[in-house]
């Protein structure tokens, strides 16, 4: 199909380089430099989707991010799939391949446009709610079938072959919008000196000097856009970013920029490079020149395609070389609009008339239209587009712009293009992110941003400034003031000098009279995305619906990707009017991040899959690996779960670990283990009030296990502290306490106790921990150690140094298991070695490694206490039965003593840990699993605790568990009951938490 | 010999593994491609001491400077002079570098030298490791990286800081023009250089030995 709609010459596309693209299927050709809206436009197509909820025939209105209808799904193979892409935002590439996200079977017929048509009149507001809230289990059918019939685009199924990226960006100037304001803010701040960054959304800078028909200095605007631009490049401190939309705008001048680095180039980026970037930036200084949207005027059937922004037309026709139509018909407000007018002459097309709604307009381009022949009927307006799929005429009246009425009986003119333009609305959506409430200004029909919590300077059409020189001049100043702001010595420049033009006020005018009541006439669309009309809008007022933020919700009045940016101030005006009472009353709507959607790649970043989360790892993963372990997360460590042989399941090799244990030796990376390094002359007394326990005798040479405990008397740590001189101590934490315990040190040393002389240092990752537990773990030690470990040299809950397999060690003879056990510590780089010197020594003895599963069964028989899992920050030192580890006469008030002793800290019926042996031996108790005393109860139950660890002990032969149940400890022999999901419920007896060698007698051996 | 327990734990003659031993960096150094944007090293198995002390004690700093011939440096700085530098990691926190199996000896002249006086020192040496980055596009890596601004008018060479890093963290020492090192604790240092791998990739990375 030929480019039906491409004139002969003019634009800014390269006619060299035909790019061939597909559409819903057909085959289509434009050219480099397009966007595929404008090459959609070129082919003639004119129906792009089908409306959200009428499910009408939709065109493209507009040539920028406000585009409202030709949003598309983009992406020849599954995994390419992306949606909600903006067709007048994505450049055109070779074999680029795009359909209609709304419609269904297809956009030319679709089954839903006959019920829009049929139940047009009946589809209020509200309707979906309204008509299929009952019956209520329904809805979840109703909805199925109205979403796929709506459609707003879908991900893709297969996983995503691009790369994305965040770039943290700090600059003194970021200029938000390279039209001639943010052009002109940027050049003065980079002369200065100043770390620039200038964000534009488009393919190329230069806003709307790239289809302006003015001059600076008497030559195209483009030659001086060129120009500025080749200045800016050769500063080393600016940094230039087309295709980057500036998305966010968050507190401290924190802004986020989402750049398009290759959706220009073809569907997936070139290989190794990022397709879209976040620039997360810090700006000193915000220069916010987001220009204006120009807002169409809302009369019947405006959502025809060929309806569209008299500026949208005038860029395809100077940008791009598309004329979207032949005859042509302007309805406006305002002077400006009538460049469109000029440009579509000059294009050669023929321009039917104009409808302006000022009784007596004089402005320049008004006159050079009327000298040129244009036909301008003043005091009058398009009140009503003509057509099918297509517009095939306009009906032209007279208007009362006082009393909102008709006033002819109009003509009926033949054209096939309508364009509007009822002014400009300041693209204040940035400006409001933070919560500043734009501010209505009568004069010039606008929301211009409000109040500026951020060093924020706003410059040119956003700011409510509209002529080229007096932009330009905005612009200037602007970036002068951010730059000085930002502490840079600005220099002098000069100003290019634009054309005078007799430019004449616009009149009010949103939604335009119709002869009929707004419920009566054919629909007016204000929001074309959502559907929204403004009878829907009348409607919501009437229902009571009378803050601006309920009739949004009510009519869905720029939601989602559109974010009002075409109807928002036209929805207002009405909802305004419809009440009776002004604009600047009725307020406008909040906007949010994001300006325009943001893929979830970008989102993620680099932060995904292998580098979704740290993994750390000890010095002896390496080992591990080659042993085939299986890995649990703990905390963001990867530690050996549990080492299964060949064939082996869990169940198989936990059993055997814990056997080679219980009777030989078995060997623990314990590495993860928070280890803290104490020094100064107050340490002790440190210790003595974090723990609850006492630190005070405890001699150089020995260690000890303390608890820990918040401000409430509540347990949040545990672990063995060993004194290594006077002055010296190591403490341990749990894995996933480590940084938490050292925060808990430092928080309590600088702000209560900064008079006590102690140091903290973290050592976690200096010292490799092999824990080597078992009967025979003595002889395998001594083969490879110079340390006299006989039991009187080295006694349980001591430490000593030597050397372990030639290199030195600390070696802490402490145990978890309850077995004789020594634990190796030795500076990491060497860890690796020593540990395979000890397997190797171990062969004989059949040590095995064994991992985090088989060290909490072993713990758990002994009634051991994790963190974490039997406790649950509810529980205090005495309700697990740990009294003994509380220093009740310790002088100082240590931390938690007090919260311990509330009234109800002490009550006898506490929920209590204490040991269960279920009846039958072989069943295992849920972890978890909630525990009754009468399981004969109905339901709701009374729940009196809860398993917190179970197990099938290979060495006792039966299973058993921890549990905590209110006033357990007063319990032991009686029954209690675990009521499972299915039905089935579990007895067990309550016993001491120990059950495995209560009197310690095979750690002290 | 005083309150505290100090000993020598580096063996004078042991295999050992430096942090990054798995990566293969010696390996990938002799294969690697000459010009790249980016240049890793790893500055592997130095000794690492934390420093702790009053710095506003001219006792204190006259100690570290008689023991170490260096000044105590000044907030987010570091001094170097041949093989050692000594960074401020905090107002009363310093990290000492010295070559490898320096680090007891040292420990002793310092502890020495501030005798009598409230200070820690501790050997950290097995806990990190010293990555260091060169080339032209080292710069945008760090960008990539972490959220501190690392533009030359705010992150001068000899300036040092601790931040994020991805994820995890990291200390930051600018060290040359286009050279800048990064201290990283050991546990996490196979997620920082597959990090360093991705995000230097669009630029080439080489490794050096």
């Amino acid at each position: 199909m030929s480019q039906v709609n491409r004139l002969p010459k003019g634009g800014r596309v390269d006619r060299s380089q035909p790019l061939t693209f597909t559409f819903n299927g057909e085959n289509y050709q434009g050219f480099a430099g397009d966007t595929l809206a404008a090459a959609l436009l070129a082919n003639g197509v004119d129906i792009v989707g089908r409306s959200f909820k009428y499910s009408r025939p939709r065109g493209i209105v507009a040539a920028g991010a406000e585009e409202p209808n030709a949003v598309l799904q983009i992406g020849s193979t599954e995994s390419a799939q992306v949606p909600n892409v903006r067709a007048t935002q994505q450049a055109l590439y070779a074999g680029l391949v795009a359909s209609s996200t709304n419609g269904w079977p297809n956009v030319k017929n679709d089954v839903m446009g006959i019920l829009g048509k049929v139940g047009g009149g009946m589809m209020p507001p509200g309707f979906y709610y309204k008509t299929f809230m009952y019956p209520q289990n329904l809805w979840l059918t109703y909805e199925k079938y109205i979403r796929k019939a709506a459609g707003l685009g879908r991900a893709p199924l297969e996983v995503d072959p691009d790369i994305y990226d965040h770039l943290n960006q700090h600059c003194d100037v970021l200029v938000i919008g390279a039209g001639p304001a943010g052009l002109a803010a940027a050049l003065v701040a980079g002369r200065s000196g100043a770390r620039v960054i200038l964000a534009d959304e488009q393919e190329e800078f230069g806003g709307s000097l790239l289809d302006t028909r003015e001059t600076l200095d008497g030559k195209p605007a483009t030659e001086w856009v060129a120009k500025v631009i080749a200045e800016l490049e050769k500063m080393p401190e600016v940094t230039l970013l087309p295709r980057a939309t500036v998305n966010g705008y968050h507190d401290h001048n924190f802004l986020t920029i989402h750049q398009r680095l290759t959706d220009h180039l073809g569907e997936i980026a070139p290989r190794g490079q990022a397709r879209h970037r976040v620039h997360r930036v810090r700006a000193k200084r915000v220069v916010l020149a987001a220009g204006a949207h120009e807002r169409p005027l809302v009369y019947s059937n405006n959502d025809l395609p060929g309806n569209m922004l008299a500026g949208a037309v005038s860029t395809y026709v100077n940008r791009y070389g598309v004329a979207p139509g032949r005859q042509l018909v302007l309805s406006t407000n305002n002077d400006y609009a009538y460049r469109v007018v000029l440009d579509w002459l000059d294009a050669g097309q023929q321009v039917v008339a104009v409808a302006d709604a000022r009784s007596n307009p004089r402005g320049a381009w008004v006159e050079e239209a009327r000298a040129r022949g244009v036909r301008v009927l003043t005091g009058s307006a398009v009140v009503e587009a003509r057509g099918n799929k297509r517009v095939s005429g306009a009906r032209i009246c007279a208007i009362d712009l006082k009393n909102h009425k008709v006033t002819s009986s109009g003509e009926l003119v033949e054209c096939d293009l309508i364009v509007s333009s009822g002014g400009y609305s300041p693209v204040v959506h940035l400006a409001s992110h933070l919560g500043g409430k734009p501010t209505w200004r009568e004069d010039i029909l606008a929301f211009i941003p409000g109040e500026g919590f951020q060093k924020r300077h706003c410059a040119g059409a956003v700011n409510g400034v509209f002529g080229l020189g007096d932009v330009l001049a905005d612009g200037f100043e602007a970036g002068a003031k951010a730059a000085a702001g930002a502490g840079c010595k600005v220099v002098e420049g000069s100003m290019p000098k634009t054309e005078k033009r007799k430019e004449e006020a616009a009149v009010a005018l949103f939604q335009v009279p119709h002869e009929k009541s707004t419920s009566r006439a054919p629909k007016q669309f204000v929001d074309l995305q959502n559907d929204v009309t403004s009878a829907g809008i009348e409607l919501a007022t009437r229902e009571g619906f009378e803050s601006v933020e309920h009739v949004k919700r009510y009519t869905a009045l720029g939601f989602g990707t559109d974010q009002g940016k075409l109807g928002n101030i036209n929805g207002l005006a009405i909802a305004a009017k419809s009440m009776g009472i002004s604009i600047a009353e009725m307020g406008t709507t909040m906007f949010r991040p994001n300006y325009t959607p943001v893929t979830f790649g970008a989102v993620a970043g680099r932060h995904c899959g292998p580098l979704f989360e740290p993994k750390r790892y000890t010095a002896m993963h390496r080992w591990h690996l080659e042993q085939g372990a299986e890995f649990e997360d703990v905390g963001q460590w990867k530690r050996p779960w549990y080492f299964p042989k060949r064939g082996e399941d869990m169940h198989a090799a936990v059993a055997r670990e814990c056997k080679a244990v219980r009777d030989s030796v078995g060997i623990l990376d314990a590495s993860t283990l928070g280890k803290i390094d104490i020094q100064g002359p107050d340490a002790r007394e440190f210790l003595n009030r974090v723990y609850t326990n006492a630190w005070t005798k405890l001699d150089v040479g020995k260690a000890r296990y303390g608890l820990m405990c918040k401000e409430d008397g509540m347990v949040f740590d545990d672990g063995v502290t060993a004194c290594v001189g006077e002055n010296h101590f190591i403490m341990t934490t749990t894995t996933g306490g480590a940084a938490r315990v050292m925060e808990w040190l430092e928080i309590y040393h600088q702000t209560e106790w900064p008079e006590l002389k102690v140091y903290f240092t973290s050592v976690t990752d200096h010292w490799a921990t092999m824990t080597l537990s078992g009967p025979n773990s003595r002889k395998l030690l001594a083969e490879v150690t110079d340390i006299d470990l006989d039991k009187d040299a080295f006694p349980f809950m001591t430490w000593k140094e030597g050397l372990v397999g030639g290199v030195p060690a600390r070696v802490f003879r402490i145990s978890f298991t309850g077995e004789l056990s020594y634990e190796v510590n030795v500076q990491a780089d060497y860890a690796l070695g020593v540990w395979e010197k000890i397997v190797e020594a171990g062969k004989k003895y059949n040590l095995t490694p064994y991992g985090t599963e088989t060290m909490h069964v072993l713990r758990a028989e002994k009634g051991f206490i994790i963190i974490g899992q039997d406790t649950d920050g509810s529980v205090t030192p005495d309700d697990l039965n740990m009294g003994w580890c509380v220093g009740r006469n310790k002088p100082f008030s240590w931390i938690g003593w007090r919260g311990m002793n509330r009234e109800d800290c002490l009550r006898e019926d506490r929920k209590q840990l204490v040991g269960l042996k279920p009846i039958d031996p072989n069943k295992v108790l849920p972890e978890g699993a909630q525990l009754v005393f009468d399981p004969k109860q109905s339901i709701p139950m009374k729940m009196v605790g809860h398993v917190t660890s179970s197990y099938m002990s290979s060495t006792m032969g039966y299973s058993f568990a921890m549990a905590v149940v209110k006033g357990g400890l007063k319990r032991i022999g009686e029954r209690v009951f675990a009521p499972l999901t299915d039905g089935s419920v579990i007895e067990a007896e309550i016993c001491s938490s120990v059950f495995y060698d209560p009197k310690g007698d095979r750690q002290h051996v | 010999m005083s309150n505290v327990n100090v000993y020598k734990q580096r063996p004078d003659a042991a295999r050992a593994e430096s942090p990054l031993f798995h990566a293969g960096l010696d390996e990938l150094a002799r294969k690697g491609k000459s010009s790249a944007g980016v240049i890793l090293r790893e500055k592997k198995l130095l000794g690492h001491l934390v420093i702790r002390g009053d710095a506003k004690d001219p006792a204190f700093s006259g100690g570290v400077h008689s023991a170490l011939g260096l000044e105590l440096p000044v907030a987010l700085t570091l001094v170097a002079k041949g093989d050692t530098s000594l960074q401020w990691l905090g107002p009363d926190e310093w990290l000492l570098i010295v070559p490898s199996g320096q680090e007891f000896e040292i420990e002793q002249r310092l502890r020495k030298a501030l005798d009598g006086q409230h200070i820690s020192v501790v050997n950290v040496s097995g806990g990190q490791t010293i990555v260091e980055l060169s080339g032209t596009n080292a710069r945008d890596v760090l960008m990539k990286s972490t959220t501190y601004d690392v533009h030359p008018s705010n992150f001068p060479v000899g300036k040092a800081v601790g931040s994020t890093f991805a994820k995890a963290g990291a200390v930051i020492r600018h060290t040359g023009e286009d050279t800048w090192e990064l201290l990283i604790r050991r546990s996490f240092s196979d997620y920082i250089w597959l990090w360093l791998q991705d995000a230097s990739a669009e630029y080439g990375l080489a490794v050096k030995a």
